[in-house]
């Protein structure tokens, strides 16, 4: 056998074990949720009622419902690179309108994270073919607080700062919306939050957003109360 | 709002218990993923809270690198998952691609449906042209069959499209990469497989259309 197949077919070997890996853990996951509670899938079989919608980074470091500590049926999630909100990306917008319309979730929590890669590929001068127009968002976040980030002299320090500021401006884009701004208007939510998950230590920073300040300051520009076909759908 | 400021207190709160006991009982966790990370699997899933996945995978943060959307829709000019497959196989050089559907879906069964959504109906779109493309099956099954067929479908179309993407088709020949096709079912949390199985002659025409050099 030439070295290229038996090489081939070590890592099928391989790659065949860490598959079947999955589905065994899947079944222990599966024992143990019965364990405590029997009824616990039947009463998932029922519905989704989740109070929180959750929009983060793909980074697997980052997984929603460890970090929340939130169980199965308890948080909504859209995951995406370096957990941004462009406002004509029709994938994040689908997630907001069914979150906030169909599921009237109670919060909408961004949470970014130190370290993020696709921030630092952002604040790097590199061409990545098809992820330049994802990440030029990333950019248009520095050039939107480029004085302030300017002024950082400390690499990691302003690293930090810009992924913290990418929240942000991701949370002031959830609020750019239809849907939040006239759910919040007849219902007082959702509210929403901008968190950073610090990898060093597995906690979650508050920003501490000022909710009903960001909300007042977008809708100068931003203002969509009523809708003019009659919809109950718009985002 | 006291009430739900009040929960949303607790999952700050949650969040450091969970933080102590990992570095309890996995010290060396925290420090290994502040160095970077290396994941195997690229999930790609439902928005639905009833699919979390690192869970239901009895994995650990670090393992799986996620991307969840409404209804597990791939929409070829679909920026956001593109740059997520993109950067799992190409950048991080995962081994497994896994595309999961789940029984109750709420977004295939508002496309089993005829009530105008808005902006969810252009996400919707693909689930749509599947309905049409498989009408008779559909038609000829319970409501509820027809409505796992239509998940089983959407996963089966999904890994079609992937396997169409450059990225992806280079990735299988060079170095081994799996496309798997997953149903969740959410009314007992057990994962299945759906077999993908394909003829030489349409890897073969894959390869021809779709193959691009630099």
């Amino acid at each position: 056998m030439d070295p290229r197949t038996s090489g081939l077919r070590a890592v099928s070997q391989y790659l065949k074990q860490s598959h079947e890996r999955i589905f065994e853990n899947n079944r222990k996951w599966v024992a143990t949720k019965r364990q405590v509670d029997p009824d616990f899938f039947t009463k998932l079989a029922a519905g989704q009622k989740p109070e929180y919608l959750y929009i983060g980074c793909s980074d697997s470091r980052v997984p929603a419902n460890e970090i929340m500590g939130l169980e199965a049926g308890e948080v909504f999630v859209h995951r995406n690179i370096a957990n941004l909100v462009p406002t004509i990306d029709l994938n994040v917008m689908s997630v907001i309108n069914y979150a906030v319309r169909h599921l009237q979730v109670k919060h909408i929590v961004v949470c970014g994270h130190y370290n993020c890669g696709g921030v630092q590929a952002a604040l790097t001068p590199t061409d990545l073919g098809i992820l330049n127009p994802w990440l030029r968002n990333i950019r248009d976040v520095y050039r939107l607080h480029e004085q302030e980030l300017d002024g950082i002299k400390d690499d990691t320090a302003r690293f930090n700062r810009l992924v913290e500021l990418n929240v942000v401006e991701s949370c002031r884009n959830i609020v750019k919306t239809a849907a939040v701004q006239q759910s919040y208007q007849d219902n007082q939510y959702p509210v929403v939050h901008g968190w950073v998950f610090d990898l060093k230590d597995g906690l979650l920073k508050d920003l501490h957003i000022d909710f009903e300040d960001m909300l007042k300051g977008i809708k100068k520009i931003y203002n969509l109360p009523t809708s003019a076909t009659g919809s109950k759908d718009s985002c | 709002m006291t009430g739900s400021t009040d929960r949303f207190t607790a999952a700050l709160e949650r969040n450091k218990e969970w933080a102590a006991k990992v570095s309890k009982e996995q010290p060396e966790l925290f420090p290994k993923l502040a160095t970077g990370q290396q994941p195997e699997i690229l999930w790609i899933g439902c928005s639905d809270s009833r699919c979390p996945e690192t869970s239901l995978l009895g994995l650990n943060p670090g393992d799986v690198f996620v991307h969840r959307n409404i209804a597990n829709v791939l929409h070829a000019g679909d920026l956001s998952s593109g740059a997520v497959v993109e950067y799992a196989v190409r950048h991080l050089l995962v081994n497994h691609i896994v595309l999961c559907g789940h029984t109750s879906c709420g977004g295939v069964a508002a496309a089993m449906g005829n009530k105008q959504l808005g902006i969810l109906d252009p996400w919707l779109m693909p689930l749509r042209q599947i309905r049409e493309q498989n009408l008779a099956l559909l038609q000829s099954l319970s409501p509820e069959k027809a409505m796992l067929k239509l998940v089983e479908l959407n996963v089966q179309e999904g890994v079609k499209m992937l396997k169409q993407k450059n990225v992806v088709l280079e990735a299988i020949h060079e170095r081994g990469l799996q496309v798997h096709a997953l149903i969740y079912d959410v009314g007992s949390g057990v994962l299945r497989e759906l077999h993908t199985d394909e003829t030489e002659e349409a890897i073969k025409a894959r390869l021809t259309s779709f193959k691009t050099d630099i």
